[in-house]
C-alpha cells in the first residue's frame, strides 16, 4: 500500500517527466521511421533509388554500348512516368568506361562506395569483367543485367550476378546449328572472325565446340577492335574457304569483314553475334553484301513482330525521339535489361537495400519482356538469362528485320544433351 | 595467294604512301612531326561524308569540297597552333599536334556520333578476275589515284615556281627569308598540301572500309612509313608507304594478323638503329 501510495505519489511527481520522455521517444521514433526507409549507403533515398550503369559511352565500342544505355534509360523513364517502383524513381548513374579496364575499375569502385548504388548493370567490357569477376562475386553490390556474358563472371553461378544478354555459348550453338542445317552441311568448315578480347576468345572456343558436334572443323582469325583494314583476315578466309563464317566484335568488325569479302567477290555466308544486328550494319553493307549476312539474337528488333512488348518499345522510342533506334538490337537489349532491373527492384520490397535485393532474387524469378525477348528465367542454379535465340536477316525492300522461325524452333540447338 | 597478297599490299601501300607523303611535306617544310596526320585523314573521310550524304553534292563537287575543307583545316592548324610556337622546342610542338589529334577525334565523336558512317560513292566496286587472282576495282582505283596524286605533287614541287619556293624554304628558312620568300605562306601551303593528301587517303580508306575515327590507325602507319623511307625524303615517304603496305599484308597473311605491328615496328626500330636517316633520306652531318 505504502509502496502503492509511494508509487502513486512518485507517479504523480514524475508525470511531466514521463510525458516529456514519451513525447521525445515518439518524436524520435517518427524520425527513425522516416529514416528507416532510406539507405543512402546503398543508393536508396526517400524519393529515388540510384542504380549504376557501367558502359563504354566513348571509344571504339560506344556505337553499340551507348545505344544499349539509351534503351535502358528510356525504359527507366517510362517506369518513372508510370509512378516509379514502390513509390521511388529509378535513377540511373551512368559511368563511362571508355573501353579501358583501369577506368572501369575506378568507376566500379565509385559506384560501390562514393556515389553508392543499389546494383549495377552493363559491365560492357569483357576484359574488365574478367578482371573484376572475383571482386563482384565477393562484394555486396549485385550486377544485374550484364551486357557481356563472360564465363569468368557467369560461372560458377553467383547470387551477385544475373546476365542480361544472350549467352556466348548459346549464340554459338544456335548460330552454328542453324547454318549447318540451312546449308545442308555434313562436316562443316567454320571460321570465327573475332576481335582480340577475352569475349572473342571465349566465343571462338564455343564455336569450335559447337562445330565439333557436327564433326566439323573450326578455325579462327582475329583483329584489333580498332582495325581499319582486314585484308589479311579476308585473305585467310579466301585461303581456307570455310562453308560459313561467324563474326564477333563491334559493328565495324562486321562491316569491315563483309565489305572486304564483297570487294574480293566472295559470297561466304556469315552470321554475326547479337550485338552486330543493327540497321547501321546492314545500311553500311548494302543489299548485295547484306544478303549474305545474318545475325543470331535472343532479342527481337523493334518492329520485327507484333508482340505487346515490341509495340510498347517502338511507341515509347518514338515518343522519346529515339524512333531511329528502336530497330537497333542494342537498344532493345538495353530496354530488356531495364525490365530486368525494374522487376528485380520491385521484388526487393518497399525498403530495398543491397542485401534485401540479393536475398529477393536468390530464389529465382522470370522476367516478363512481353514477348520482346526469348524467355528469361533465372533459377538458383542458372543465371544465364536468355537462352534461346533465332536468326534474323534484313529485308532491304521493306527496311525491316525478319526472323527465320520462332524462338521455340531453335530450342533444339541450345538444349543441354540429356 | 602470293600474287593476291602482293596486289593488296601494293594497293593499300599506295594509300599509306599518300598519307605519308603529306606527312613528309609538312616535316620537310616546317620541321614539325605531325601526329595529327592520321586525324587529318579521318577528317577528309568525314568531310566527304558530309558533302555526299548531308549536303547531297554530286561526287565531283563533293571531292572539291573535301579538298577545300582539308586545305582550310591544314592552314588553320598552322596559323593558330604551329606558327605561334615558332622557335619553341620540338617537344612542345609535338605535344600540340597530339592535342590537336585528340581534339579532332573528340569533336568528330560529338558532332557525328560514335557510329561509323558509310561513304557511298559512284566508284566501281566490282572484282576483276585473272585466273585465281581477284583484283578489287576499288583497290585498283585507290592505288591509281594515289599514284596520280603523288605524280601531280611531284611535278608541282619540281616544275612550278611555287614548288621551287617551297623546296627552297624547306632547305633553309633563313636563306628563303633573306631572298624575300614569304616563309609563313609557304609553310601554310605545306600544311594545306599535307592535310589534303591525308584527306584523299582518308576518302579512299573510308570508301574501302567504313568512316570512323578508327581510321586514324592508318595515320600511325604513316609514321613508320616516313621513318623507314626517310623523314626528309618525298620519294622515301612513298617507298616507305608501299613497304609498310606490303609488310602488313604479307605478315598478316603468312604469319598472323597479330604479327603486322611487330614486323612493321620491328623494321622501324632496325632502321632507326642501323640507318636513322631512312632508306632514301640524307645523312645529316654536323660540325663537332
Amino acid at each position: 500500500m505504502t509502496q502503492n501510495s509511494f508509487t502513486r505519489s512518485n507517479d504523480r511527481s514524475l508525470r511531466p517527466v514521463a510525458l516529456s520522455v514519451a513525447l521525445t521517444l515518439a518524436a524520435g521514433l517518427t524520425t527513425f521511421s522516416a529514416h528507416a526507409q532510406e539507405s543512402p549507403a546503398d543508393g536508396v533515398h526517400a524519393d529515388r533509388v540510384d542504380w549504376g550503369i557501367l558502359m563504354d559511352m566513348s571509344g571504339p565500342t560506344a556505337s553499340s554500348q551507348s545505344v544499349w544505355v539509351r534503351g535502358f534509360q528510356d525504359y527507366a523513364a517510362k517506369v518513372n512516368e508510370d509512378g516509379g517502383i514502390n513509390g521511388r524513381e529509378l535513377n540511373l548513374l551512368v559511368e563511362d568506361n571508355r573501353f579501358d579496364a583501369a577506368t572501369d575499375k575506378i568507376a566500379f569502385e565509385k559506384l560501390v562506395g562514393q556515389t553508392p548504388v543499389i546494383a549495377i548493370s552493363g559491365m560492357g567490357s569483357s576484359v574488365s569483367q574478367v578482371a573484376l569477376a572475383d571482386t563482384i562475386k565477393n562484394g555486396k553490390v549485385p550486377v544485374i543485367g550484364t551486357y557481356t556474358p563472360t564465363k569468368a563472371l557467369s560461372e560458377p553461378v553467383s547470387p551477385m550476378v544475373y546476365n542480361g544478354f544472350c549467352g556466348y555459348r548459346q549464340q554459338a550453338e544456335a548460330g552454328v546449328g542453324y547454318m549447318v542445317e540451312k546449308l545442308g552441311l555434313e562436316n562443316p568448315k567454320v571460321m570465327t572472325v573475332a576481335i582480340e578480347t577475352a569475349g572473342g576468345q571465349e566465343y571462338a572456343q564455343f564455336v569450335a565446340d559447337a562445330v565439333a558436334k557436327y564433326n566439323g572443323t573450326a578455325s579462327s582469325t582475329t583483329m584489333k577492335v580498332t582495325a581499319a583494314d582486314v585484308t589479311p583476315q579476308v585473305q585467310q578466309i579466301m585461303s581456307e574457304e570455310p562453308d560459313f563464317i561467324t563474326i564477333y566484335g563491334i559493328e565495324n568488325t562486321a562491316i569491315l569483314t563483309m565489305k572486304t569479302l564483297a570487294q574480293y567477290g566472295l559470297e561466304t555466308p556469315a552470321f554475326g553475334i547479337t550485338y552486330l544486328g543493327t540497321p547501321s550494319v546492314y545500311a553500311a553493307l548494302g543489299a548485295e553484301a547484306g544478303a549474305n549476312y545474318n545475325f543470331i539474337s535472343c532479342f527481337t528488333p523493334g518492329g520485327a513482330d507484333d508482340a505487346e512488348g515490341n509495340a510498347e518499345l517502338v511507341a515509347y522510342a518514338a515518343e522519346a525521339g529515339n524512333a531511329d533506334l528502336s530497330g537497333n538490337i542494342n537498344y532493345v537489349a538495353g530496354w530488356v535489361a531495364g525490365q530486368l532491373a525494374a522487376q528485380a527492384l520491385e521484388m526487393a520490397g518497399e525498403n530495398p537495400t543491397r542485401e534485401s535485393l540479393v536475398a529477393a532474387l536468390e530464389g529465382g524469378f522470370t522476367v516478363d519482356s512481353k514477348g520482346l525477348a526469348a524467355p528469361i528465367v533465372f533459377t538458383p542454379e542458372d543465371h544465364t538469362g536468355p537462352q534461346v535465340l533465332k536468326m534474323f536477316s534484313y529485308d532491304y525492300d521493306n527496311s525491316a528485320f525478319t526472323a527465320d522461325g520462332d524462338y521455340a524452333d531453335y530450342e533444339k540447338y541450345t538444349k543441354p544433351a540429356e | 595467294m602470293f600474287a593476291q597478297v602482293l596486289f593488296s599490299g601494293l594497293a593499300l601501300g599506295s594509300i599509306y604512301g599518300l598519307v605519308a607523303l603529306g606527312f613528309a611535306v609538312v616535316f620537310k617544310a616546317t620541321d614539325v612531326f605531325n601526329f595529327a596526320q592520321g586525324m587529318f585523314a579521318v577528317c577528309g573521310a568525314y568531310f566527304a561524308v558530309t558533302a555526299i550524304s548531308a549536303l547531297d553534292l554530286p561526287f565531283g563537287l563533293a571531292i572539291l569540297f573535301m579538298i577545300a575543307a582539308c586545305a582550310t583545316l591544314g592552314v588553320l592548324a598552322h596559323i593558330f597552333l604551329i606558327q605561334p610556337l615558332a622557335g619553341r622546342s620540338m617537344l612542345a610542338i609535338i605535344m600540340v599536334t597530339i592535342a590537336l589529334s585528340i581534339v579532332l577525334r573528340a569533336g568528330i565523336e560529338i558532332f557525328y556520333g560514335p557510329q561509323g558512317r558509310v561513304l557511298t560513292t559512284p566508284l566501281p566496286s566490282g572484282v576483276i578476275r585473272i585466273g585465281d587472282l581477284r583484283i578489287s576495282q576499288l583497290h585498283l582505283i585507290a592505288a591509281l589515284t594515289s599514284w596520280a596524286c603523288m605524280a601531280i605533287f611531284g611535278a608541282f614541287f619540281r616544275f612550278t615556281s611555287v614548288g621551287l619556293l617551297m623546296r627552297a624554304t624547306a632547305d633553309g628558312h633563313e636563306a628563303a627569308l633573306v631572298s624575300g620568300v614569304n616563309v609563313n605562306a609557304m609553310n601554310r601551303l605545306a600544311w594545306a598540301i599535307g592535310a589534303v593528301l591525308a584527306g584523299i587517303g582518308g576518302l579512299f580508306l573510308g570508301q574501302l572500309q567504313i568512316v570512323s575515327p578508327e581510321l586514324e590507325a592508318i595515320g600511325l602507319l604513316a609514321l613508320p612509313a616516313v621513318v623507314i623511307g626517310g623523314m626528309q625524303s618525298i620519294p622515301g615517304a612513298i617507298i616507305g608507304g608501299l613497304l609498310v603496305g606490303l609488310i602488313a599484308q604479307f605478315a598478316g597473311s603468312y604469319i598472323s594478323p597479330k604479327s603486322t605491328d611487330i614486323v612493321i615496328y620491328g623494321l622501324l626500330l632496325l632502321i632507326l638503329m642501323v640507318r636513322p636517316w631512312g632508306l632514301l633520306g640524307q645523312r645529316e652531318l654536323g660540325r663537332v
